[in-house]
């Protein structure tokens, strides 16, 4: 045998490294038959009830109004336009909203019903003759598949695509896949396919935790027939709202560690009320009301009594600079609605 | 006949192109793979673990699991179980702990992080935001290698694997799996933006080779300490202030040496470059103190040095072993340090008697006493100083608040300004949160052993103590 051309073989084909020429293939694939059925959209809001400050309380479940302008992402659902997007994107006070296809076309679009629990809106354009995405089976995804995200934005004639893996299957009691594709603030909105270019779900749930533009390699897609469930629902103007899940300060709170008489907070999360407050992570709650806490669940209960809008009085046990000794302090906190 | 072979290779090749077979086999062993290792995969405290033995080994984050001796954990799918905390180690973030009654674990052995070069895909599994509660699904995400053996400031995060997939807050303690479902790292830490603790493209995992190499003395149990140069000060290879110190990259140059320590008695002498240390080679000062502290305290390891012939005028290699301290010192040290705190640093290139203060933390004991940068410190406390150990020597018997007169030379000037001697100031996510800052950067060459000790002192301990592991 010819030593050196066997070697030769051998490295030629290991420098065309098959996979990822095969993947780079799919995906241009995919952005050219997945495209089709992705649309863009731009929305005209009215002012900000808040004022543009970004700040209060308020703000972090109206982070539609304080996000960078820009175009987003929807995904055709029927021939006939009906359209899915993320329920984020169309939120707010909707002035106009044109969707634009693949095409080229414009289309003014009405906002139908909204699922907040899925966080799916339905849209509405006057077409006919749309592509439609072929589906995937349900419950055929599996963790570790290789899927991608279809997007536009922010030059709305240019289909994106980002790849990752489904990351789990289980998430918001059942109804998304979760995945570590990088979905922004452009792209949510848009279709989860697998590499043959089957709908999986809709990209949903954008988090206020991250800072804008800034995916986590967290993202949540809600699933096909989860949506169906309610798609009548929708067609018919319906907004569900997701179950009250009670009043929300904003803070998340680690379990309790030994050597430490309290509940201690992990994370403050932006424009939330306990930023507002001047709560940080590093505090430990060691009472609600003047009641001592000692598990997260009675920090939970206790503020479960109250209601949104009302104010409420932590203890918080807060380290000194010295790193040893510690303060205790009272703080008030103003209760708002959960934005996730 | 070789025709025919080349022939029927090259089109055998091409059949495989045509059918498009490399993403279908890729995503059979990613599906093979996560089925076989998720299963040891471990939920603890909002964080994460992974068991590495049949009867129940598990090694997390030493800030996972580091602040309590009992801990309730599930595996992935939900089964319950309890761990002992058996040994930690605080300053490179590593605890290792004991599932009880553990037989017939699923688990995955360490696997082999010096094989793992950048670019090479890997797995990372965990528990982001304890998105895993209640269902007991772990998240999967995958990504490249983006940097291997970076050496992190405190907490010593000494010879990191750098990943781009995204690794999160309830990631810390996970494995990092290769393709093949090896793990060769346990997640960490994070570089955060905005003070927002989520992923930006950069995680650390401490590499399994590390953890192997203490494993032995995790399981016979308490705290661990990792390997330190004692005696020896070291400089960049390339320093122009010195002679015949060769390239930077070379490795690291020796410019000063203790009588009696450990590198002494090893052969090794002022003027000589370290290139290589347990096997591992030596490239610049972060790498030296990355690869000394990746091993424990008291290991005695072969050195690959090279030294100045004169004559030749050429570098001659030779091997010698080196102890990299002793867990006893170590312990003395710390003992002895406390939490003492002076807001300056010495310049480690002063000769002569007394030291000279390098850096002034404003605001810090050392500011509020008037010191400034350049000042020839002599005397404290009526003694007389030949350098900056016997300064801290000194300092040793005495405690924080405790205000010393220090005899100052500035130029023509002789001071007498009073130290006060302040207390540490580390906050708790400095014992190794994924934390909201990104590493400080520092002047390399006034890196050495000590100053390295300074950064990774002690943490602060919990209000209440009494349930501390002994």
């Amino acid at each position: 045998m010819n030593r050196a051309a066997l070697a030769l073989i051998l490295i030629l084909a290991r420098a065309q490294d098959p996979l990822a020429e095969e993947m780079a293939k799919a995906l241009r694939s995919i952005r050219d038959t997945v495209g089709k059925s992705v649309v863009a959209i731009e929305v005209v809001r009215g002012e900000d009830p808040e004022g543009d400050t970004g700040g209060g309380p308020a703000a972090a479940h109206q982070d539609y109004y304080n996000r960078p302008l820009g175009p987003v992402t929807g995904t055709i659902l029927t021939a006939d336009g009906f359209i899915l997007t993320t329920a984020f994107n169309v939120s707010g006070e909707v002035k106009r909203i044109t969707v634009t296809t693949a095409d080229g076309r414009k289309h003014e679009a009405k906002r139908l019903g909204a699922d907040r629990k899925l966080d799916v809106a339905l849209l509405k354009i006057e077409a006919k003759d749309l592509p439609v995405l072929p589906r995937a089976k349900p419950g055929e995804a599996k963790v570790g598949d290789f899927v991608c995200v279809v997007g536009r934005g922010p030059d709305i004639s240019v289909a994106t695509v980002n790849q990752g893996i489904v990351s789990a299957l289980t998430r918001r009691g059942g109804t998304a896949i979760q995945t570590d594709v990088k979905v922004n603030y452009g792209n949510v909105g848009g279709p989860l396919v697998n590499l043959a270019g089957e709908l999986i779900g809709i990209t949903a749930h954008i988090y206020p935790r991250a800072h804008w533009g800034q995916s986590s390699g967290v993202a949540f897609a809600s699933k096909n027939e989860e949506i169906d469930k309610v798609l009548e629902d929708l067609k018919k103007g319906k907004d569900i709202a997701k179950p009250v899940q009670g009043p929300w300060i904003g803070a998340l709170l680690g379990e309790p560690r030994a050597g430490v008489e309290g509940v201690p907070v992990d994370q403050i999360l932006p424009n939330s009320p306990a930023e507002e407050a001047g709560l940080d992570s590093g505090d430990v709650i060691a009472a609600v009301e003047g009641k001592t806490v000692k598990t997260i669940d009675e920090v939970k209960a206790a503020l479960a009594k109250k209601k949104i809008g009302d104010e409420v009085e932590l203890t918080i046990r807060r380290l000194k600079r010295d790193g040893k000794t510690w303060e205790e302090k009272k703080m008030k906190i103003k209760l708002a609605e959960n934005p996730n | 006949m070789r025709k025919i072979t080349l022939v029927m290779l090259a089109l055998a090749g091409l059949a495989a192109r045509q059918e498009g077979g490399a993403i279908e086999a890729a995503q059979k062993r990613l599906r093979e793979v996560l089925a076989r290792v998720t299963p040891a995969y471990i939920f603890i405290d909002g964080g994460s673990g992974v068991c590495i033995s049949a009867d129940g080994w598990m090694v997390t984050n030493h800030h996972v699991a580091g602040g309590q001796k009992v801990w309730p954990m599930r595996f992935s799918g939900g089964k319950e179980g309890v761990a002992d905390l058996i040994g930690w180690h605080p300053l490179d973030d590593v605890a290792v702990l004991k599932i009880r009654d553990g037989k017939d674990l699923p688990f995955v052995p360490l696997g082999d992080s010096d094989a793992l070069r950048v670019g090479d895909p890997v797995i990372a599994i965990g528990n982001p935001f304890d998105l895993g509660a209640g269902n007991w699904e772990p998240t999967v995400s995958v990504g490249i290698v983006s940097a291997m053996h970076v050496y992190l400031d405190s907490p010593g995060y000494k010879d990191a694997i750098q990943t781009d997939a995204a690794v999160n807050p309830g990631n810390s303690g996970g494995p990092l799996f290769t393709m093949k479902g090896e793990v060769i790292g346990i997640n960490g830490r994070i570089n955060p933006r905005f003070m927002n603790r989520v992923n930006t493209g950069i995680g650390y995992a401490i590499p399994t080779n590390q953890i192997a190499r203490f494993l032995p003395h995790f399981k016979a149990g308490g705290r661990q300490w990792g390997g330190h140069l004692d005696g020896v000060q070291v400089g960049e290879c390339g320093d122009d202030r010195f002679e015949n110190v060769g390239e930077y990259g070379d490795g690291t140059f020796i410019h000063g040496i203790d009588e009696g320590c450990p590198a002494e008695k090893a052969g090794l002498k002022e003027g000589d470059i370290l290139y290589s240390i347990g096997g591992q080679r030596i490239t610049n000062n972060n790498r030296c103190f990355g690869v000394v502290g990746a091993w424990p305290a008291g290991s005695v390891v072969p050195v690959k040095a090279k030294r100045w012939n004169a004559a030749k005028k050429a570098f001659e290699g030779f091997e010698t072993k080196l102890l990299l301290g002793s867990v006893e010192q170590m312990k003395e040290y710390y003992a002895q340090a406390g939490n003492r705190y002076y807001g300056f640093t010495p310049d480690y290139y002063h000769e002569g008697a007394g030291f000279k203060v390098g850096e002034v933390d404003s605001g810090a004991p050392g500011a509020k006493a008037g010191l400034k940068p350049g000042d020839l410190i002599l005397e404290a406390g009526g003694k007389k100083l030949a350098n900056w150990v016997e300064f801290r020597t000194e300092m040793g018997a005495r405690k924080p608040g405790d205000v010393v007169k220090l005899k100052v030379r500035r130029g023509l000037e002789e001071l007498e300004p009073e130290l006060t001697l302040g207390e540490r100031t580390l906050s708790q996510d400095q014992i190794g949160q994924a934390d909201r800052r990104p590493p400080k950067k520092k002047d390399d060459k006034k890196k050495k052993d000590d100053d390295e000790d300074d950064d990774d002192a002690p943490p602060p301990p919990p209000p209440k103590k009494d349930e501390k592991p002994k």
